[in-house]
């Protein structure tokens, strides 16, 4: 059974008094099996985000369904969907998202604090994660005081404390320099090597090169979708590039 | 179009940040219309002819002063809360291209709008309630009502001119504010955390032993004449401690939380522990002020309502009878002679006439002075009364023994020097008393103070002895000698109850008063004689005046400082709302349920919130001794029903506290779990 499943997924935009109707999301399906690292490409206004938000249970769709585990989303109580989304997703975001208030080690224990974990299970499952991720020097540290790339290695070890089913990022390199992007995208291999699914949407080629299958949205569908298989980094890279422009310049399915 | 512009852009900027300015609005319109309705009272007409009117204008004066003092430092306070969230609109319109004249431009018009809205409004208001506000008030003092309308047109050019300066002060503050800032700086979120203070410690400890040394003072006077110049001193090193410990205690909370993981890492307390260190001295210099104004409203309704439901027992306490006059001689020599008899006999004919009898009478002589104590001695000298310590001031009271066993019943055997003692307010564990030349032993003491006059409700501590004959304080009648000596004063008292209403009262004492004015006419040998004369039915229209407007002030005052409590209470949560809104929208991303978001505000509360209200409470019980004594000076006499006015004053403030509280954080939960 596929880990995440997304059938007929459909999201309609309506403003405010029901007048312009804007059709995000038209019929998606795909599926994301276990320990697989499955790239969301598109260009913005694609429904990508919307995806995602959808994925996230951020948002719900107007038709179609979400099957985490084989368990539908939709069918998850408004009052649950927050600690659905704690325990079992985790997440990391373009703008890091850490709090101001809280050092860095505090803002990874977040989701284990909502959950209600004791400290002394949080301390035990923070080390070890610190160091692979490299902020454990970081740990007393305020977001302010680090840098960009470490406030984002940061949020990964916040996504992936809980040892969420799936991670989810959204433009994770998208607020980063080339040199703190490159080293982020290596920690994601290395963290989807060692069986963390990952779910990540971008618009980068050179961040969806390292995805083991990249999914390209357009006009709100599945338009195309692309194996890795055993071919190298630089290889991939080509491949999605081309696919990208002659997505670009119109051309058929391939 | 083009002349429109600014106008509009300022109302569009007030109408999206209505949640700021609309309180705002409304503290300006309160005390616009608090202001003016004090002001008109002071012009009221019905008050300028009632009896009691004037110690009700004074008191109306002095609460006008606070008001307008409180509102420059309350307004210029709230506006600052304003001035800080618009910074980052201005910031963007600077980036835009709008020079700051332009954006000066916006703020005049921002603040001319305020002020329009709040001088209109509040004068409106005002003027619609100065008629309630002037019934609550005769009636508070028992004065007859009277129900005409009217409007005095000084009160409206005085609100005016005071509240015009006001608005232009605060324009002038944020126009300065605007044009120190850089437009990035505006622009750029503050997101850096407050660090603690240095030496946060030390700052921590000097609150403490202000505080301490404040408490100590209060609960240790023993004069209520002291009393009243303790209490502005210890009223400031109270507020000063407050912020001090506040800021220092909430720092040294936020650290001590923290530290215990146990409890820090807790879901309802993660978040609120966070924040609350994260703008630390900000939040104690917050709940300082809640905690101060509290304390002022605690103290200043319960010690007005204590005067205004006890004002029948001090009236009762100062004049233990209806009526009563008292003859003050200057000498021993006319204690025996024959001028007692002959007031006696002109009272008596005076009540004939009128075909009235006096109920409950009580007739005696007794002498009186007011000295200095130093040990066993007791200095009279009136030159030295600059330099004495008014803790050591004693009222002595003389009573022979015959006037003694008239009295009681309870008949003495004193010789010579020997003296029976009665102390009030005060101790006297010595065995011997010197008064001047006067040398007494005191061989034994007695229940109760004979002597039951106006003076029996003076506040000074006071001894009461009984002597042999008034022939022992034969050393003060030597009124050709230097004036001290003559302090020692010979009284004839008399005083009765009535029973009648207070008009026929009224007139049954002011013939007695004539009869007595006619003895002394008739004797060409007094040259000094003094009488002390008071009737209840006179003195009770002042009592309800001054007793009535003080209380009717006392709750203008307490709804200005709760308002403006509660006003503090709710901008601190919207501010921090705001703050906060971003930070709740990422937890709940991360997966903090709108149940945890209650939770963790619930905390906030706990931990906060009512810390103001406990220390305003132990501020209140360590003020408490200094209020009662100065009350004493009022006459109360009453301890526990002080204490129970004081306890029901706390619970009703305590009540309103949770209320504003409730309110406030609903609007903060509102504002963060959009």
């Amino acid at each position: 059974m596929a880990l995440l499943e997304v059938k007929n997924l459909k999201k309609v935009y309506s403003t405010r008094f029901g007048g312009n109707k804007v059709e995000a999301l038209k019929n998606v399906n795909f599926t994301v099996d276990e320990g697989e690292f499955v790239a969301i490409m598109g260009e913005s206004g694609s429904g990508k985000t919307t995806l995602l938000n959808i994925l996230a249970a951020l948002d719900r769709p107007t038709a179609g369904s979400v099957l985490l585990t084989g368990e539908d989303l939709s069918t998850v109580k408004e009052s649950k969907i927050a600690a659905f989304r704690r325990d079992n997703l985790g997440f990391v975001f373009q703008e890091f998202n850490l709090l101001d208030t809280f050092t860095i080690a505090d803002n990874v224990y977040l989701p284990l604090v909502l959950a209600g974990k004791s400290y002394h299970e949080m301390s035990t499952r923070l080390l070890p994660l610190a160091d692979r991720l490299g902020i454990g020097d970081l740990l007393d540290k305020y977001p302010y005081e680090v840098s960009g790339g470490q406030k984002q290695r940061a949020a990964v070890a916040r996504a992936l404390i809980t040892e969420p089913k799936i991670l989810l990022a959204d433009e994770p390199t998208g607020a980063l320099d080339s040199k703190a992007s490159d080293e982020l995208l290596r920690l994601f291999g290395e963290v989807n090597r060692a069986g963390q699914t990952v779910l990540m949407v971008t618009h980068s080629v050179k961040a969806a090169s390292v995805a083991s299958r990249v999914l390209f949205i357009k006009d709100g569908e599945v338009f195309h979708q692309l194996y890795r298989g055993d071919e190298s980094g630089e290889q991939f890279y080509q491949k999605i590039s081309d696919t990208l422009t002659a997505i670009q310049t119109g051309g058929d399915r391939g | 179009m083009k002349t429109l512009f600014y106008p509009r852009l300022a109302l569009t900027g007030m109408r999206k940040n209505r949640k700021l300015y609309l309180p705002y609005i409304l503290s300006c319109i309160g005390m616009v219309m608090m202001f003016y309705i004090l002001h008109a009272l002071s012009y009221s007409e019905v008050l300028k002819n009632a009896k009691g009117a004037a110690t009700v204008g004074t008191t109306l004066g002095l609460g006008k002063y606070v008001i307008a003092a409180f509102s420059v430092l309350f307004l210029f306070y709230t506006n600052s809360f304003l001035t800080r969230r618009r910074y980052k609109e201005f910031g963007l319109y600077s980036i835009l291209g709008m020079d700051k004249r332009k954006i000066g431009r916006v703020v005049i018009f921002e603040s001319l709008f305020v002020a329009i809205i709040a001088l209109a409004v509040g004068l409106g208001l005002g003027i619609a309630f100065s008629k309630f506000a002037e019934l609550g008030l005769l009636n508070a003092a028992s004065i007859d009502i009277d129900y005409r309308f009217r409007i005095p047109p000084k009160a409206i050019t005085d609100t005016l001119l005071l509240y015009g300066i006001i608005f232009l002060l605060l324009m002038g503050k944020s126009l300065w504010q605007v044009r120190r800032q850089n437009p990035l700086e505006l622009l750029r979120s503050e997101n850096a955390g407050e660090k603690p203070p240095k030496g946060n410690l030390i700052i921590g400890l000097i609150g403490a032993v202000i505080l301490i040394a404040a408490y100590v003072t209060a609960v240790s006077i023993k004069s209520p004449l002291s009393a009243l110049t303790v209490f502005f001193v210890a009223v400031l090193a109270v507020i000063l401690a407050t912020y001090l410990l506040f800021i220092s205690g909430s720092v040294a909370l936020c650290r001590l939380l923290k530290k215990s993981k146990n409890y820090y890492y807790k879901k309802q307390h993660f978040v609120s522990v966070s924040s609350m260190a994260y703008r630390m001295k900000r939040n104690g210099a917050g709940l300082a002020s809640i905690c101060i104004l509290s304390t002022m409203v605690l103290v200043m309704i319960s010690s007005s309502a204590s005067l205004y439901f006890g004002k029948d027992q001090s009236i009762r306490s100062t004049y233990p009878r209806d009526c009563e006059i008292d003859v003050d001689l200057e000498t021993l020599a006319h204690f025996n002679d024959d001028v007692i008899p002959e007031l006696r006999a002109a009272y008596e004919k005076s009540f004939a006439d009128n075909g009235f009898t006096p109920k409950n009478l009580y007739e005696t002589r007794y002498a009186y002075i007011t000295a200095a104590q130093n040990g066993t001695t007791f200095n009279p000298d009136p030159s030295s009364v600059g330099a004495i310590n008014f803790d050591d001031v004693r009222q002595l009271l003389f009573v022979s023994a015959a006037d003694y066993e008239a009295l009681t019943g309870e008949a003495v055997s004193l010789k010579g020097n020997e003296a029976f003692l009665h102390t009030d307010r005060c101790r006297y564990d010595y065995q011997t008393l010197t008064v001047g030349d006067v040398a007494l032993s005191i061989t034994g003491t007695m229940k109760e103070n004979p002597v039951k006059t106006e003076s029996e409700a003076f506040f000074v501590p006071t001894l009461a002895l009984v002597v042999s004959d008034y022939d022992v304080l034969a050393p003060f009648d030597k009124p050709e000698d230097s004036y001290a000596f003559a302090m020692m004063t010979f009284r004839y008292a008399y005083a009765y109850d009535t029973g009648l209403p207070d008009e026929e009262a009224e007139e049954i004492f002011a013939d007695q008063y004539d009869a007595m004015n006619n003895v002394f006419e008739n004797r060409s040998d007094f040259d000094g004689w003094g009488c002390y004369s008071g009737c209840v039915a006179t003195a009770r229209a002042d009592f309800y005046g001054a007793y009535g407007s003080l209380f009717f002030l006392g709750i203008i005052l307490s709804v200005v400082f709760i308002f403006a409590a509660a006003m503090i209470i709710y901008y601190k949560q919207i501010s921090e709302g705001y703050e906060d809104q971003a930070r709740f929208g990422i937890m709940q991303k991360v997966g903090m349920t709108k149940a945890d978001i209650k939770k963790s505000i619930n905390s906030q509360v706990l931990t906060v919130f009512f810390a103001p209200l406990l220390l305003a409470g132990l501020h209140l019980a360590f003020a408490f001794p200094l209020v009662w004594k100065i009350l004493q000076m009022f006459s109360l006499t009453n301890l526990w029903f002080v204490i129970g006015v004081t306890v029901a004053a706390f619970l009703l403030f305590a009540a309103f506290y949770a209320l504003i509280y409730k309110l406030t954080a609903r609007a903060y939960y509102k504002i963060v779990a959009e």
